[in-house]
C-alpha cells in the first residue's frame, strides 16, 4: 500500500514546532518539501504514471497541497497532469 | 516551432495490424497537413484504470509532433477519431512552450517508426527523465 504517505516531500531536519518553556507538550513537524522542486521537475508528464500515483492515495482524489507540501506552481502543474492522465484512463478518477 | 503530443487509445478488440493501419492513416493525414511527425510509441495492449464501454483494456498509441507553424490539421484528426469508435480514448497537447519553460528538450529523440511496444516505452522514459526507477 504506497499511498497516503507517498506524496509527503522527504523533507528531513529543520524542525518546526513550539519548544515548550514549561513543560509543554514539546512536538516536532517534519517541514514539508514540494517534491518537484527537491527534485528539479518543471514539467509533469501526464504520462508518467509513477510519479502521479504518488498523489493520488486511496479514494484516487489529489492529494491536497496542504498534505503533500508540494508549492503552489507545482500543485497546479501537477493538477493538470492528473487531469489529462485520468482523461487517457491512465489513473482513476474516483475508486471506492 | 511548436511541438505536440498526440495519444489516442484503442479499442483492444482490434488487431495490431489494424492498428497500425489506423495509426499510418492518421499519420497520413497529419505529414498532410505540414506536420512532422518526431516520433511514434506504441505501448501495447495496457490495462485501462476504468472500464470505458464497458472494455477494461486499451492499445495506447503516442505521436509526437512538430510543426513550424500552426495547423488546424489536428483538429481535423481530432474529428476523425471522435467519429471512429474504436478509439476510445483520444489527447492532443501543445507541448513546446511547457518543455521551454521546463528547460526539456523540446523534441523527443526520434526511434524508427513502429518501433516495438515495450523497448519503445523504456526508452521513452529513459530519455524523458534522467530519472529512472
Amino acid at each position: 500500500m504506497p499511498p497516503r504517505s507517498g506524496g509527503r516531500g522527504a523533507g528531513r531536519g529543520a524542525a518546526k514546532g513550539a519548544k515548550g518553556a514549561k513543560g509543554k507538550k514539546v512536538f516536532y513537524r517534519r517541514r514539508k518539501v514540494c517534491k518537484f522542486c527537491a527534485d528539479k521537475i518543471d514539467y509533469v508528464d501526464y504520462k508518467d504514471v509513477k510519479l502521479l500515483q504518488q498523489f493520488i492515495p486511496e479514494r484516487s482524489k489529489i492529494l491536497p497541497r496542504r498534505i503533500s507540501g508540494t508549492c503552489a506552481r507545482h500543485q497546479r502543474l501537477l493538477q493538470q497532469g492528473i487531469k489529462r492522465a485520468r482523461h487517457l484512463a491512465l489513473i482513476p478518477f474516483a475508486t471506492d | 516551432m511548436r511541438t505536440y503530443e498526440l495519444v489516442f487509445v484503442v479499442d483492444p478488440r482490434v488487431s495490431d495490424e489494424e492498428v497500425v493501419e489506423l495509426t499510418g492513416e492518421y499519420k497520413q493525414m497529419l505529414t498532410g497537413g505540414g506536420l512532422v511527425i518526431a516520433r511514434e510509441e506504441s505501448w501495447g495492449r495496457r490495462k485501462l484504470a476504468f472500464p470505458i464501454h464497458k472494455l477494461t483494456e486499451g492499445k495506447y498509441v503516442v505521436l509526437y509532433l512538430s510543426s513550424e507553424d500552426g495547423t488546424r490539421t489536428l483538429a481535423d484528426v481530432e474529428h476523425r477519431m471522435n467519429q471512429n469508435d474504436k478509439v476510445l480514448r483520444y489527447l492532443s497537447v501543445r507541448t513546446d512552450l511547457d518543455l521551454k519553460r521546463a528547460g526539456r528538450p523540446q523534441l523527443p529523440e526520434p526511434i524508427g517508426e513502429g518501433t516495438p511496444a515495450v523497448a519503445g516505452e523504456r526508452a521513452a522514459e529513459g530519455g524523458r527523465s534522467g530519472r529512472e526507477e
